[in-house]
């Protein structure tokens, strides 16, 4: 719980005080009449927020007059929205009741127009406070899978990075504050998100398109992870927390601190993580069915190291706040199927050790935020968001830098809001970001390039009567440039072919010259995306949103100019400026013929709430078509990986497939149209004041417009979430279902389903003046093997078997 | 199979304009000179070594004495590849750890540039990968105060920059890889002073050995820029760390050298023999011998083939110099048996250390050779080459002789300005096999290519 108390009374000391010009006093109260501490009353459009004090009570000075809207929330309570009439020095005074929401509503930060689970056209939703801590594990897609829509492409529990509706890679944009995270976890299912759930505050997911706010890379969603790094205010407030798990031996620490005085506020946070390979219930690798109870399995290669610290401070005035912060994130890990280990082959050369792989990657950010309240006529608030993120990730061999990756990113969004025209409430938002992204070495599988995107984009929303409609539009300018894009003369042949061309008894020392073409490209890309969308509140305590848009994105440079092998999907990338050419039957890669498009979303979602009373639920359901889809098909042709044993291109083919553990099969980027469509259900139930239940369920399916499946696509799940929570205690079960996946792309294998049971209980110790609490959790109680059909590793890294994790946290 | 690809050294240009409803899309796509890169294009698996590798002897870079200008030359036709244009007057020129760039530094300009001979090689963990492109002069570049000694040692380079005491900068040190310059590594393993000095860094792998100076009260040196203690410092996340001093000092300490057992340090009194074991180093100090009469042992040489270190003790600022060699596993000092009769100008160990090569301003390449009486290692004159048959009188002022080692076979070469040429000579025949016409005097050579081992398969 937060403490509110120390805030609510600096709060009552306030209220004496004689309201001069236009004011509004108030109280929040509940359908029962009890007065609602600790509620968030904010007057739209102003940089005015208060929290209600012990008996409910608010207070506002020095508003203008004419119609103010006012906005309450409260944990546990439906969001409320109420516009206040305001004559000139007068004092309005307001009785304000809240109903109860089952379905926490929090809002989120990261968009210009207002959104919460309950309140906007398209769907979202937010991980914060309690919930937020519970969930959170080492990795961002680990963290969020138990959100409606989002899915974890479980890399052995060090490097998942969140699937939305089924899009993730440069379909899913990741955000810190609302700025592009800024690493490589676009480009590879292995490569980590640099960013850190447990010292963030709240994480936001944007669900279905939302090039709107965030451009191209958020054609398939957005998860933008929220933390206090520029502290908004100056009141002392912290959280720390330290916990132990068992399945992994990991041991984290964290602390999150806001301090400050007069017109300065500061932040510190920080977090430390170590973990060994985690224990899993069976043989990891699937069809290793060894009967031996005696030892335990784990997946080789998964423990993770990291640390970070977060330091910010910034200046508060009376228009707003202007901040800057700096952090450090280091992480190592593991990853697993990424070793060379050959069992079944007996080589000549002397390297018969197995070879792990690890990745250790290192990111700097530097972050300013800003806002700036007007009094104008035209203009009454700015936001600022400058990054710049210095982005360095080493795989490692044998001690050696396999491959670099680098990303280095300049960023800058201002977002200028518009007083209310004709009640129209919303604004403009411009936005630059310059990405350099290279990858050197073994894994060079992209040649480095630059990304420029410069956008401008509008957004307005009013309410006419129940009806509240919004609106949207941008326009971006991407430029792609690449300097050195290149075209080796790849050796790729087919398995099947009976005849060889190889010479065996050349001269031993004939070395032969191959040519690399060279090429510089450059790619500029306009997409435009419109959105419009409308929630009625059709009846008292429910409503009806339907969204509507058209997205475009420009594709990735690892889209279109890969051309190597990609240890982390086992496969050798080729880029969809390249096509494969057939000539007197013989095939080649080379240039294509076809042009560069952009890909565009259409897509309609529909959503009906219950908002309010015991009993709340939202359904989503959508229908995504996507033309031009950039995906990857297998070519059926094998090259070596350049990362080789020994075992060069020459074989007998009619030997076992066991013979080409050294080559990859060559997949092409290439351009479809795609259907993706679905939906997401919760639905909760408060039974008493301490016990609630909840069910959800969500299902995507994704495929090809002429038939076929997409891969790794998440199965259908079902879930129920029972929760009791008194003063004191609070527990809470969670079981889970994933269905069976059958829906399978070509190569790709069926997965079984499973049920995972998570369970965990909190106990509140009000201890030396601090709100701590000590909690258990554990996780997959049944110890079942859980093999999830999104990962690119499902055959040989399961789940975590049983774990149960041991913490104590505080918030002063 | 493997069909050639039409090559067109004119660019192609192809454009592709597109118009939809919304969005528009445009790519422009040139072609540029193709990379040549040798491949084995089928091989079997007997010769997985050979297949990738290029047979080639190196390249050359040659600094000119006349203007700031450097130019490679391919030491397999003698053909100048390409000059570059240096950025500053005054250079001097060094090699990178694993011979792939030619280190260019400028101490009184703060500068270390670097220009990629073109020819390296790359494990790819079962077979090394050679590649052999146009030397280009990379944008990177090093810039702290007064860099002046310049190192390497398996795979790393050091560079020790001096600092400056009229500005009151502090001497500092910087560790990197032939990786690091051709991926410009923006944050180097740093060894940040509090003071300047005139010192000298070893790197270690993880470790470093460096000089440490003194408050000038504390110092035994005599000329106080001089350090007189080796620190063993080590890396943490790119910042070295003193984790040690070792015990005993090293008065007016110049002069540094390793093989792979011990890092040896010239000081007034001695050689000061640093030997690690475990986690920590061990000192010791061979004290100075008689002949040495007032000089003291400033540079020192070393092969990690070779048990003993070669030390030339001399006054300051030349005149005679004394041939020592020093053998930390005995303990023991001595002069070598043949003592130059001109002033050397250069010294190096030969590739595989069997020889050790002395330059003189009378223009003949001096070759010793080791030799072991009872297990005791005697350097002995094996041959006295003519390099020249020009009047070394004639020698223009501030010039000299010069030489560079090949490291991948027998080759030495030696730069002679007056006769404005580079000559190749073999170490193991004796001979000069073949020159490379230069239009300017050469101020400073060095080899660049892929180093090879002494094959022991």
């Amino acid at each position: 719980m937060y403490k509110i108390s120390r805030i609510a009374a600096v709060i009552s000391t306030l209220l004496p005080v004689v309201a001069m010009a236009q004011s509004i006093e108030g109280v929040v109260i509940n359908s029962d009449g009890k007065a609602i501490a600790g509620a968030t009353v904010r007057v739209d459009g102003e940089n005015t927020q208060t929290i209600t004090d012990s008996k409910g009570r608010f207070i506002f000075n020095k508003l203008s007059t004419g119609i103010n809207e006012i906005h309450i929330s409260a944990a546990n309570y439906a969001h409320l929205h109420q516009d206040i009439m305001l004559a000139d020095d007068k004092v309005k005074t307001l009785t304000l009741s809240l109903s109860r929401s089952p379905i926490e509503v929090v809002d989120i930060v990261g968009t210009p127009i207002h959104m919460s689970i309950m309140e906007s056209a398209s769907p979202v939703s937010v991980l914060a406070g309690e919930a937020l801590r519970r969930q959170q594990a080492s990795t961002l897609g680990d963290s969020l899978e138990k959100l409606p829509g989002v899915n974890t492409n479980f890399h052995g529990n060090v490097a998942s990075t969140p699937i939305i509706r089924g899009l993730s890679g440069p379909r899913v944009l990741i955000a810190q504050n609302g700025l592009d995270v800024s690493d490589v976890s676009r480009v590879g299912p292995d490569h980590s998100v640099a960013s850190e759930a447990s010292t963030a505050q709240q994480i936001e997911v944007l669900r279905g398109p939302a090039t709107l706010f965030y451009g191209s890379g958020a054609i398939g969603g957005v998860v933008n992870v929220v933390d206090g790094r520029v502290p908004t205010d100056n009141t002392t407030q912290g959280e720390w927390l330290l916990e132990g798990n068992s399945a992994d031996e990991q041991k984290l620490g964290s602390f999150n601190l806001t301090t400050g005085m007069d017109s300065f506020a500061f932040y510190a946070d920080g977090y430390y993580r170590e973990s060994s390979d985690y224990e899993v219930p069976i043989a990891p690798e699937l069809g290793h069915d060894e009967e031996n109870g005696a030892h335990d399995f784990v997946v080789e290669n998964s423990s993770e190291k990291s640390d970070g610290i977060t330091l910010g401070a910034s200046y508060l005035f009376d228009e707003g706040y202007f901040g800057v912060a700096v952090e450090q994130f280091n992480r190592e890990y593991g990853i697993p199927g990424h070793s060379h280990s050959e069992e079944e082959e007996d080589h000549d050369h002397d390297e018969e050790e197995e070879e792990s792989v690890f990745a250790d990657l290192e990111q700097t950010r530097v972050q300013l935020l800003g806002e700036y309240n007007f009094a104008g006529k035209v203009v009454n608030k700015v936001n600022f968001r400058g990054g710049f993120t210095e982005y360095e990730h080493a795989e490692i061999e044998n001690g050696e830098t396999g491959t670099l990756f680098e990303n280095e990113t300049q960023e800058l969004k201002v977002d200028i809001h518009h007083n209310p025209f004709s009640e129209w409430n919303g604004g403009l938002s411009l936005h630059y970001k310059r990405s350099e992204v290279a990858a050197q070495g073994e894994e060079a599988f992209t040649p480095p390039s630059e990304t420029q995107t410069i956008a401008l984009a509008m957004m307005e929303e009013k309410h006419f009567g129940e009806v509240l409609f919004q609106l949207g539009a941008r326009i971006e300018r991407v430029t792609l440039e690449a300097n050195n894009l290149l075209l080796p003369t790849l050796e790729a042949h087919d398995h099947d072919e009976e005849e060889h061309e190889h010479e065996h008894d050349h001269e031993e020392d004939e070395v032969e010259t191959s040519t690399t073409r060279v090429f510089a490209v450059k790619h500029q890309f306009t997409p435009v995306s419109l959105s419009a969308g409308l929630v009625w509140d059709f009846t008292p305590g429910y409503n009806l949103g339907i969204s509507i848009s058209r997205s475009e994105r420009a594709p990735s440079a690892s889209e279109l100019m890969s051309f190597g092998p990609h240890i982390g999907t086992s496969s050798y990338e080729v880029g969809a400026l390249f096509a494969l050419h057939e000539d007197d039957g013989d095939t080649h890669i080379d240039l294509t013929d076809e042009n560069t498009d952009i890909e565009t979303a259409n897509n309609i979602d529909l959503t009906l709430r219950k908002t309010q009373g015991d009993l709340g639920f939202v359904f989503n359901t959508f229908y995504n078509q996507v033309d031009n889809y950039y995906y990857q098909t297998d070519t059926g042709l094998f090259a070596e990986s350049g990362h080789d044993h020994g075992e060069e291109d020459v074989h007998d083919h009619e030997e076992e497939s066991d013979e080409h553990t050294d080559e990859l099969p060559v997949y092409i980027f290439k351009t479809d149209d795609v259907i993706l469509h679905g939906f997401e259900a919760q639905l909760a139930w408060q039974a008493s004041d301490e016990f609630k239940a909840a069910v959800f369920s969500d299902y995507v399916r994704a495929r090809l417009k002429d038939g076929g499946d997409l891969p790794r696509t998440p199965p259908m799940r079902f879930g129920t979430q029972f929760s009791y929570e008194n003063e004191r205690l609070s527990a809470h079960l969670d079981i889970t279902r994933y269905q069976k996946q059958d829906r399978v792309a070509a190569q790709e294998t069926q997965t079984n389903g499973y049920t995972l049971v998570d369970a965990s209980i909190s106990y509140d110790l009000p201890l030396f003046n601090q709100d701590m609490a000590i909690y258990l959790k554990g996780s997959n109680l049944t110890d079942t093997e859980a093999r999830v059909h999104s990962s690119f590793i499902k055959d040989i890294a399961p789940r975590p078997g049983r774990s149960f994790a041991l913490g104590i946290r505080g918030y002063f | 199979m493997l069909k050639p690809f039409p090559l067109n050294l004119l660019a192609v240009t192809i454009s592709a304009l597109m118009l939809t409803a919304c969005g528009d899309a445009e790519t422009t796509i040139i072609e540029k000179d193709p990379i040549e890169e040798t491949d084995d294009d089928h091989d079997d698996h007997d010769h997985v070594y050979d297949s990738y590798t290029i047979e080639s002897m190196g390249r050359l870079a040659v600094l000119s004495a006349e203007s700031a200008d450097l130019t490679v030359f391919d030491l397999d036709d003698n053909d100048a590849l390409d000059t570059f244009a240096l950025v500053h007057e005054s250079n001097a020129l060094s090699v990178s750890a694993d011979y792939r760039f030619a280190v260019i530094s400028s101490r009184a300009q703060d500068y270390v540039g670097f220009i990629d001979g073109g020819f390296w090689r790359e494990d790819h963990g079962e077979h090394l990968h050679d590649y052999k492109q146009a030397p280009v002069m990379s944008d990177y570049e090093l810039a702290a105060s007064r860099p002046t000694h310049v190192i390497k040692h398996d795979g790393q380079m050091a560079i020790f920059y001096d600092g400056d005491a009229e500005s009151g900068i502090p001497a500092s040190v910087q560790v990197l890889s032939d990786t690091d310059i051709s991926n410009q590594t923006s944050v180097l393993p740093t060894l940040d002073y509090t003071m300047n000095m005139h010192g000298v860094a070893k790197p270690r792998g993880e470790y470093l050995l460096s000089t440490v100076r003194r408050d000038d009260a504390e110092s035994t040196s005599t000329a106080k820029i001089l350090p007189d203690q080796v620190g063993v410092y080590h890396l943490h996340d790119d910042e070295y760390e003193l984790e040690q001093v070792l015990e005993i000092n090293c008065p007016d300490l110049h002069g540094a050298a390793q093989n792979s057992e011990y890092v040896v340090f010239g000081c007034s009194d001695g050689v000061l023999v640093a030997n690690q074991h475990d986690e920590e180093y061990e000192a010791e100090k061979i004290a100075n011998i008689d002949i040495l009469d007032g000089l003291r042992i400033g540079t020192l040489y070393a092969h990690k083939e070779s048990e003993s270190f070669i030390s030339i003790a001399s006054g300051h600022g030349g005149g005679p110099a004394i041939l020592l060699s020093v053998n930390p596993e005995e303990n023991e000092m001595e002069a070598l048996e043949w003592q130059p009769d001109a002033s050397p100008v250069a010294y190096a160990f030969s590739h595989d250390g069997a020889h050790f090569l002395v330059l003189d301003d009378a223009g003949y390449l001096n070759i010793l050779s080791a030799h072991e009486h009872d297990g005791h290692m005697h350097w002995e004159l094996e041959s006295q080459l003519d390099i020249t048959e020009e009047d070394v009188a004639t020698m223009p002022e501030g010039m000299s002789f010069s030489m560079t080692v090949a490291q991948n076979g027998h080759y030495v070469y030696v730069a002679d300005p007056i006769a404005q040429h580079v000559l190749q000579i073999h170490l193991e025949d004796k001979e000069i096999e073949g020159d490379i016409e230069l239009d300017f005097a050469p101020e400073a050579i060095t080899w660049l290519g892929v180093a090879e081992e002494e094959h022991n398969h």
